[in-house]
């Protein structure tokens, strides 16, 4: 694996583009940070460490799911993918590289809400390791997504609309910012398709807001390997 | 040297090459073909980013399959209309790339700028990318392919777009590389300046190859005459009325209202189907 190109690109395409591009880091936090204002005016605190969790995992979840737009971008329409296929680096590392670039693009978002985590008792040392365990498993999923769609798209048209409603569905209709108990069972079993699902499902239960549930975590790894296989095999690295 | 055998690449029900076989041995290649000709399918498959659908390609006495990852460490291909990253600079491309192919930081770095200063884009250098002209964007590239060092660069279409005075910036650049060149274009004027030889292609097949002197033989001593609606013709393009003469009767057409041009490559493609009169 070519670890510092993984390193140079997540800097590159991560770090220097929250300097460079800070509207997009703006807009990345814009629906999280609202949406903690309203739950937490609406119950009167009382569900803020919904709102810090669910934020936390909504900011992962939209930009590594926006990441479908940048890989159809750079496959489609500049061609900077295929600058890549014919060298010797591997589609692993591609891959990996991108994925990095996204979990370094949230980490401003990480660390405001882990701050706000502390500052609200809901986050100790060990829950926080616990939390960017999930993190990371989320972001791999996600990122993994995001290749299928790019690989499946013959051109970038609808890619952001796509993204939008992806980002949407995945992060405001499942159990991100609400307890997952409180809608029907079988709603939550639809709802367990996407990865942030069994991943809200497990920290809720780990931070002692709702009953725990053993079964999420398991969910939760074999749906980001199943991603993964599925990311691999559509990426279209040699078409 | 690159020995293609009976290549061939469909999609779906389009044969996009029908049994292509071909030597390429030169310092500078240019492949030229209107759209659709299948000059990308076909650099598409010599840089390994392409599966064909059958046939077989060898580069450098390895097969593009079996040996595909030696293959990729001795070629460099810059895609069609590919552009770099807005939000980076000219040298984070290149720190980017060379390390890529596995370059270190600090000798990315050095080849970076060197390259950079070869293709006098130094003060560029740490210009985020979407602020520099499309000649510029495209001499990232080049300059790429200067620092790698490798033995083969494919360049699809490269210059495309570009103005005038961009285009003769991006060949300059072209002329620094030591590797040898496969280069897609449908500008015959961008052939003729940058190549040894020339590969004509046409609907998936190659229909002549040479240097631009053997390939325009068939035209020595004529000129290309035209007029709208003209009743004398070759050929006819939409209105346009073609027809191939030799050069002591240009006066003649002249006076008959035609335009006279001189032979370009161009007259290549108008001219095919076309009995050249000796």
């Amino acid at each position: 694996m070519n670890l510092r190109f993984i390193l140079i690109f997540s800097y590159n395409y991560g770090l220097k583009f929250i300097k460079r591009g800070p509207s997009y880091l703006i807009a990345s936090l814009a629906l999280p940070l609202s949406l903690l204002f309203l739950i937490f005016i609406i119950s009167g605190g009382r569900l803020l460490p919904y709102a810090i969790i669910g934020g936390v995992l909504s900011i992962v979840t939209s930009n590594a799911i926006n990441g479908a737009a940048d890989a159809a971008f750079f496959r489609l329409q500049i061609r900077f993918q295929d600058l890549f296929v014919a060298s010797p680096l591997t589609k692993m590392d591609y891959m990996t590289a991108l994925t990095a670039s996204y979990f370094v693009f949230s980490l401003p978002g990480i660390i405001l809400y882990v701050s706000l985590g502390f500052i609200f008792h809901i986050l100790n040392l060990l829950k926080l390791i616990v939390l960017i365990l999930v993190i990371f498993l989320i972001t791999i999923s996600f990122t993994n997504l995001a290749f299928i769609i790019a690989g499946l798209l013959k051109h970038i048209r609808n890619v952001w609309g796509i993204t939008a409603i992806l980002s949407i569905i995945a992060t405001v209709l499942t159990p991100t910012f609400y307890p997952y108990f409180i809608i029907p069972k079988n709603f939550l079993m639809v709802l367990l398709i996407s990865p942030i699902t069994p991943a809200s499902i497990f920290l809720q239960g780990y931070f002692g807001l709702a009953p725990y549930d053993a079964i999420s975590i398991p969910i939760l790894i074999i749906e980001t390997i199943a991603l993964m296989i599925m990311g691999n095999y559509f990426i279209k690295w040699r078409e | 040297m690159i020995r293609v055998k009976d290549l061939t690449k469909k999609y779906g029900n389009i044969h996009a090459l029908k049994g292509v076989t071909i030597e390429i041995n030169d310092k500078v290649t240019s492949i030229i073909g209107r759209n659709g000709a299948g000059k990308t399918t076909f650099i598409r498959i010599l840089s390994t980013q392409l599966k064909p659908t059958s046939g077989s390609v060898n580069i450098n006495g390895m097969d593009i399959d079996r040996d595909i990852n030696k293959i990729r460490k001795i070629i460099l291909s810059i895609p069609q209309e590919a552009q770099p990253v807005g939000i980076m600079t000219p040298l984070e491309h290149l720190e980017l790339y060379l390390i890529a192919r596995g370059y270190s930081l600090s000798e990315a770095r050095r080849e970076g700028k060197y390259a950079l200063e070869e293709l006098e884009m130094e003060e560029f250098k740490d210009v985020p990318c979407d602020e520099l002209s499309g000649g510029m964007k495209r001499k990232v590239f080049v300059a790429m392919a200067l620092a790698s060092k490798v033995d083969i660069v494919f360049l699809d279409e490269p210059t495309t777009g570009l103005d005038p005075l961009s285009r003769m910036e991006v060949w300059n650049s072209i002329r620094k590389l030591d590797s040898n060149i496969i280069l897609t274009t449908h500008y015959m004027e961008e052939a003729s300046e940058l190549s040894n030889k020339v590969i004509v292609f046409n609907e998936g097949q190659v229909v002549s190859q040479g240097t631009v002197r053997d390939l325009l033989a068939p035209f020595k001593n004529k000129v290309r005459v035209e007029k709208t609606n003209g009743e004398e013709y070759d050929v006819k393009i939409g209105k346009l009325s073609i027809k191939y003469v030799p050069n002591d009767r240009a006066q003649e057409y002249l006076s008959k209202g035609y335009d006279v041009k001189n032979i370009t490559l161009d007259d290549l493609f108008i001219s095919r189907g076309v009995t050249l009169e000796s």
